[in-house]
């Protein structure tokens, strides 16, 4: 193949790989509440997202024909899958059989169902206590089914009673007996078995059983399913691939066949998981309303509990002890109707559990203590709050008196707020704005409380639940305080920060950077923030919280999930480091992976073609002598490199292409190439915010090749310098109007919020230096266009001079304070050459 | 105008997210605001009432957003419409404004963008009364 032909395809390839990026990024900021956007928009974006993807193959396979065919496949099944999504049917992810608690969030709702997904965020994300346990998946329920030939009959029957030839009764204790009878595949059971042993290995008792709870997609969610599906408490643990038949077999109660027709929900929409967790002994249980749903305006929780487990409570066969509770902190009780409590359900030794007399001296007592009431207040605003909705929590008080949370789900208020809030504008008007408009919303909602205003970092142990953090930095210190917070508002601070990040992580309503609120607000006042509508109102505007609950949370609305769902498949990058035997096409799980897969090789396949060739007269390709360690090898096709009696190296001083001789100069600059070691420092906060940050990809050695390919003058240069991708292309000619400077900066090693923060030092400097810059997470995109040779050139140094320096700077960048400096250390090194080099 | 008469706005769009993301946004503006996803049932709404503001996309099913808006303005010349549409192109953009649309925003857009559009034409609106 001529070079000029894979030259023109190389080009090609970059231009699409821009171009996926851009709109892989566009894509992820729609998640952000603030864009409207429809199902229309989904499907064009992914569709042209696909079409992108689908050229780049092709063009990469031009370039080495038949040498990826692999990518065909990866493409067609991520394609498919996407597909999939968009048509709304449910697409069950090929995951393992079994997850621990501590891998799932609120994300794998599909893969654990959704009781057990939002239990693991209460315990992984809120640190709440929630039973030890793991989740048997919905692929294991599809392979059950599969493995027993048993989809079709269930469709049948299903068919059968729709028509109304059979009774929802006969038909779920027909889908149940098949069920029953069934055997559960060998890797399956082997997955369940290893898994139970992991469990009780950490377990404290190991003579304990388990509660089996049913966990399917779709329930807790807008449909409660309450009570619909089956759960088996204190099962021997032989006994848990009985038990999980049962379950599976329960998905298809004549109660729950008929529930799921009454709500609208499809028959194919279903899948079942499971919750297998060890067993409770709970010496009292109860549930929590977090609001009143018959009178939310009286701003009271509604407590029931009752002596033993919790069941029975649920299902009304035991009378409990009821707590009016208020809901502002410390939550006292404001009524109490304490019965009188005969009888306990209690689990039975060796399985099962049975009725039992309640011991006679507690029978008129309150199952409760105040403390006890105060702690499972403040445990269910939290979880309200992460939420957003009002909830419907059961938990337990094991012997020792620790909570436990065993179920969450949310409590339907909309018909009871409606009436409340006839006119939600004019209700706002009567309270007055302290501010509004100031600085950015960090994350949406709403956050009433009274201010507590932070100056040292002594004050944060007196935060008190429920507050509103006000201060005038954000700092990661901050961030063990945040999760009491009703809401977070700023002075200084930027969108991309560490505040943030965990705002948004705990779904606390932030404003920052909004330059007065440590001014305007003092400590112990009342304030209603208003972080979708940037207000901060004097006084506590229930009206707006409640209004708030009835609106169906932007997370919850089917568009969210499902543009959430896609990008799944298209945006997360698994594979960085080229070296490793998993860098192949087989190994793409994204659209993503699939575009860093092709750039890669895309750079390879010139730099191979040029050694395999030996041909300078071809390619003009040579390694640069450079007193940088930069292993470079610059591809010269016309003008860019000046004759020179070694075939296989070039000096500084033959590179004649005018962008690339300006940016070596620029790199070359004495001191800017930082080659100090830095060790990377994940401890303290920051490695709770990197649980999906492999270590394995956090040494930092060199990755990928670096290669530059010039003429006289052109330049396009593609660096892996640590884990950064960098690309910069350039055209610098004496005609202005051509003349053009592209950067393109990504990835990176360490945390999102160091690598945004490092983006966000990059895109100072480049906006400082009148490149039109774009950041999003930890991409930074800068243009500069038409400017005179000269300015080129200054350009093209700039360029270098950055890359030098900004090299391993995420490692270094622990805060915004270290920015600012870091900004300040670039300008010195740019000024101080600014005489000799022209900077 | 009488000062306490709220602005009045439609919005009208098959696809309820758009809905449910705008009605709450402009009723805490301060708007009275009625939601349509079916064009029959807003065609039929506005026989009875005069908006001051309509919010339509432009592309449904059953119905050209484009005949909706003529109907809109024909019936109630004062109205100000905002086209909001996912089919964003020159001469959709041209026709609205031909038609006398007030503004034309592509989707997706963001909600602060809609919010400046609607405080615009409002305040033309107040204007016109006022001459």
């Amino acid at each position: 193949m001529p070079f000029s032909t894979l030259f023109g395809r190389f080009q090609k390839v970059l231009a699409l790989n821009n171009q996926v990026l851009d709109l892989i990024a566009n894509m992820g900021t729609k998640l952000g509440g603030n864009y409207v956007f429809d199902q229309h928009y989904i499907h064009t974006a992914c569709d042209q997202l696909s079409d992108l993807v689908k050229q780049l193959i092709y063009n990469l396979d031009a370039m080495a024909p038949r040498k990826y065919l692999g990518l065909y496949d990866v493409f067609r099944d991520i394609n498919h899958e996407i597909e999939e999504e968009l048509a709304g049917k449910l697409v069950i992810p090929k995951t393992d059989y079994t997850m621990p608690y501590e891998f799932i969030s609120r994300d794998f709702g599909d893969v654990v169902g959704a009781k057990n997904a939002n239990l693991a965020e209460i315990k992984n994300l809120l640190g709440l206590a929630v039973p030890e346990g793991f989740a048997i998946t919905t692929r294991s329920f599809q392979s059950f089914l599969e493995y027993n030939g048993l989809q079709e009959k269930i469709f049948e029957t299903i068919a059968t009673w729709q028509k109304g030839d059979l009774s929802s009764e006969g038909a779920g204790a027909k889908i149940g007996d098949l069920i029953m009878a069934g055997a559960v595949p060998p890797a399956l059971a082997k997955a369940v078995e290893n898994a139970v042993a992991a469990l009780y290995l950490e377990a404290e008792d190991k003579e304990g059983c388990l509660a089996l709870r049913s966990s399917a997609t779709g329930e807790d969610t807008e449909m409660s399913f309450a009570g619909q599906y089956l759960s088996l408490l204190n099962e021997p643990r032989e006994r848990v691939l009985d038990g999980y038949k049962a379950i599976l077999a329960g998905t298809y109660s004549g109660l729950a066949l008929e529930y799921r027709r009454q709500k609208g929900f499809a028959e194919n929409e279903v899948a079942m998981a499971m919750g297998c967790q060890l067993m409770i002994d709970a010496k009292v249980s109860g549930v929590l309303y977090t609001l009143d749903p018959r009178s939310p305006e009286r701003e009271v929780m509604v407590l029931t509990a009752t002596w033993g487990l919790g069941a029975p409570v649920v299902a009304g066969e035991v009378k409990a002890d009821q707590y009016a509770v208020e809901r502002k902190p410390p939550h006292p009780v404001s009524a109490m109707d304490i019965v009188r409590k005969e009888k306990q359900l209690s689990p039975k030794t060796g399985g099962g559990t049975r009725f039992r007399a309640v011991e006679a001296d507690l029978r008129a007592k309150s199952a409760l203590t105040e403390d006890q009431i105060g702690g499972i207040a403040e445990a269910g605003l939290l979880i309200e709050r992460h939420f957003k909705k009002p909830q419907d929590i059961e938990w337990a008080l094991d012997p020792e008196g620790r909570l436990f949370v065993l179920q969450a789900r949310p409590l339907n208020i909309k018909a009871q707020v409606a009436e409340m809030l006839c006119d939600i504008s004019s209700i706002l008007k009567s309270y007055p704005i302290i501010f509004e408009n100031q600085g950015t919303v960090a994350q949406e909602g709403i956050g009433a409380g009274k201010v507590f205003l932070v100056k040292s970092e002594e004050e944060l142990d007196a935060f008190p639940q429920g507050a509103i953090l006000v201060c005038r930095y954000t700092s990661p210190r901050l961030a063990k305080v945040i999760r009491k917070a009703n809401a977070v508002i700023t002075d200084i601070g930027s969108a991309t920060g560490h505040m943030a990040t965990i705002c948004r992580e705990f779904h606390v309503p932030a404003i920052i950077n909004t330059g007065v609120a440590t001014r305007r607000l003092h400590s112990g006042q009342e304030v209603t923030v208003d972080a979708r509508q940037n207000v901060v109102y004097a006084g506590v505007v229930k009206a707006l919280c409640y209004f708030e609950f009835a609106e169906e949370a932007f997370e919850e609305t089917y568009e969210y999930r499902l543009l959430r769902r896609v990008l799944k498949r298209i945006a997360p990058l698994n594979f960085l480091d080229p070296s490793d035997k998993d860098f192949v096409p087989s190994a793409c799980r994204t659209f993503h992976d699939i575009t860093r897969f092709v750039h890669e090789k895309a750079v390879q396949q010139l730099i191979h073609m040029e050694y395999a060739n030996q041909r300078r007269s071809l390619t003009g390709g040579r390694k640069l002598k450079f007193n940088v360690p930069l292993a470079l090898v610059l591809i010269d096709i016309g003008g860019g490199l000046a004759p020179s009696a070694d075939d296989d190296t070039v000096e500084q001083k033959e590179v004649v292409s005018v962008p690339m001789r300006a940016f070596l100069e620029g790199l070359a600059v004495p001191g800017a190439w930082n080659t100090e070691p830095i060790s990377i420092d994940f401890g303290g906060f920051m490695s709770s915010l990197t649980r999906t940050f492999s270590l394995k990809v956090a040494s930092p050695k060199f990755v990928g090749q670096n290669l530059a390919v010039v003429s006289k003058e052109y330049a396009n240069i593609s660096l892996h310098l640590g884990y950064h991708f960098n690309m910069i292309d350039a055209y610098a000619s004496e005609n202005t109007n051509d003349n053009y400077a592209y950067f393109r900066f990504l990835g990176g090693v360490t945390d999102i919020t160091r690598r945004s923060r490092r983006a966000m030092l990059l895109a100072d400097i480049l906006a400082g230096n009148d490149f039109r810059t774009d950041v999003r997470g930890d991409l930074v995109v800068a243009r500069i266009k038409k400017l005179d040779i000269e300015g080129m050139k200054r350009t093209m140094r700039l360029l270098g001079l950055l890359v030098a320096y900004s090299r391993q700077l995420d490692i270094k960048m622990l805060s915004e304070q270290e920015m600012k400096r870091s900004i300040e250390e670039f300008n010195g090194f740019k000024n101080a050459h600014h005489d000799s080099r022209g900077l | 105008m009488d000062e306490k008469r709220k602005t009045t706005i439609l919005v009208l769009d098959d696809e309820t997210i758009v809905l449910k993301r705008l009605r709450p946004a402009l009723e805490k503006a301060g708007y009275e605001v009625e939601v349509f996803s079916r064009s029959s049932e807003a065609m039929a709404r506005i026989m009875d009432k005069d908006f001051d503001i309509v919010i339509t996309d432009l592309k449904m099913q059953g119905l050209d957003g484009m005949q909706f808006l003529t109907m809109v303005k024909q019936g109630s010349p004062k109205t100000e419409v905002i086209v909001i549409t996912g089919f964003a192109t020159m001469e959709t953009a041209k026709e609205s404004f031909q038609k006398g649309v007030f503004d034309f925003l592509a989707k997706p857009f963001k909600l602060a963008e809609i919010q400046e559009i609607v405080k615009k034409a409002e305040a033309k609106i107040l204007q016109g009364e006022l001459l």
